[in-house]
């Protein structure tokens, strides 16, 4: 098999990588925004609890976290497909570094301006939701871009819960052909083609946002 | 099934054996990452003709997923007649990963350190090691503290990665455990739970560092 066949083959694994992919920012957006303003927004014990879940996510490994839901949730009668656990543990793991880049762009917003709106009679929800919030979309879309790609490169341990995206055919091909020398370049090849593009375009985003200061701290 | 936990508490000796691993791999990568990632800063800074390959280096280094890249080397080493033990290739992998992340955050250090300073500490007439000891490298410590510390806890949450390559740290050691006994329910929740206390001990560690790192004025 040449490498433009291998590199072809390994393609037929994208779209399990990209389903992981796609299902796993379902979970990771919501929960970076939810988290993030949460953690804000709540004081005391709430806090406390929101912390505590979005520690959990953050500082645990990955990789033991999927061997975790995919392993032991069938002991407690829960039984999700792997394609569902993938998702949602990895999902969850990026979500929560997004949800700390979500509190702090909030806590970098102007405190004048929170006062200004409540001045104005604003609710403090309004002000968070057509003040606060729609300020913080720029200072967090390079992060966001930057936890895609890392969400791309994290969905490659699929391929150690049964799933059979582009990492888990590199493998059986190389077990087919044994040319792991031509497999395995393909493989980097194939997720340098994936990610390097988002990775050019998160540093454009980056330049631009960097270029004019005064738009990040707002008007 | 319920939870056995005397079969649990059975488990705990031999995985802080397995966690002192995980620990001795952390800390050889991230002296790795440190190291080269260091050098590779410095090369592209001051060698034009490096400049290039070395940026699309670790372009490539971070475009990749790890789990890829250990295999790479696993399998592709081993090809060419060049054998090593798993372990050297596990600790050399992540090293070599980690430290396309640290040239960026050494880049983002030494460029915060205005070069007026730089110029100004030469025309008092310091020689260069003594511009770099006491101008550069104490500024670019503070700088560059923070964002090392929460790389080599990412590091540390990437060692169980290595338990594919057959290296017995803390998952692999608990994978191994729950092929005897047919049990995945403890070994796997109590190395979670004893990953967790590490990452999060680390954490702590690191903050404390970093707080006696920081200027008195910069300290919130």
């Amino acid at each position: 098999v040449g490498f433009v066949g291998i590199l072809a083959r390994m393609f037929e694994g994208l779209g399990v990588t990209s389903e992981v992919t796609l299902y796993g920012l379902v979970y990771a957006v919501p929960f970076a925004m939810a988290g993030g303003v949460l953690q804000y927004r709540l004081e005391g014990p709430a806090r406390f609890a929101v912390t505590a879940v979005i520690e959990f996510w953050r500082s645990s490994s990955a990789v033991i976290l999927l061997f975790m839901f995919f392993y032991v949730l069938p002991y407690a009668n829960i039984n999700l497909s792997a394609m569902t656990v993938s998702a949602l543990v990895l999902g969850l793991n990026i979500g929560a570094y997004g949800s700390q880049a979500v509190r702090g762009a909030l806590q970098a917003v102007d405190r004048g301006q929170i006062e200004s709106g409540l001045a104005l009679g604003l609710a403090r929800n309004r002000v968070l939701w057509l003040i606060e919030l729609p300020q913080i979309l720029r200072p967090i879309v390079p992060v966001f871009i930057n936890l895609f790609i890392q969400l791309v490169k994290a969905t490659a341990l699929v391929s150690l819960v049964t799933l059979s995206d582009m990492t888990f055919r590199a493998k059986e091909i190389n077990q087919l052909s044994y040319q792991p020398v031509a497999v395995y370049s393909a493989l980097l090849l194939a997720y340098l083609l994936l990610c390097y593009p988002i990775a050019v375009l998160g540093r454009r985003i980056e330049h631009r946002l960097n270029l004019t200061p005064e738009l990040r701290h707002g008007l | 099934m319920d939870f056995d936990v005397t079969l649990a508490l059975s488990l705990v000796p031999g995985l802080l054996w397995a966690a002192a691993t995980t620990l001795a791999i952390a800390i050889g990568s991230s002296a790795i990452a440190a190291v080269v990632g260091f050098l590779g800063e410095i090369l592209r800074r001051s060698v034009p003709m490096l400049r290039r390959p070395i940026n699309f280096a670790i372009d490539f280094l971070r475009c990749t997923p790890f789990l890829a890249q250990l295999y790479f080397f696993y399998f592709v080493l081993p090809f060419y007649g060049i054998k090593l033990p798993a372990i050297v290739i596990g600790v050399g992998a992540l090293g070599l990963y980690f430290s396309s992340y640290l040239a960026e955050v050494f880049r983002a250090g030494i460029d915060s350190v205005p070069v007026s300073q730089v110029e100004a500490a030469r025309a008092l007439g310091l020689k260069r090691f003594r511009i770099v000891r006491f101008v550069l490298l104490p500024q670019v410590a503070r700088h560059v503290a923070p964002a090392m510390g929460s790389y080599f806890i990412s590091l540390l949450k990437a060692t169980p990665y290595l338990a594919v390559i057959a290296i017995p740290e803390m998952l692999g050691q608990a994978l191994d455990y729950a092929s005897v006994t047919f049990r995945y329910y403890e070994p796997i929740l109590v190395v979670g739970a004893m990953f967790l206390i590490l990452s999060l001990g680390l954490g702590h560690i690191f903050r404390k560092l970093e707080y006696r790192l920081a200027l008195p004025h910069a300290t919130k």
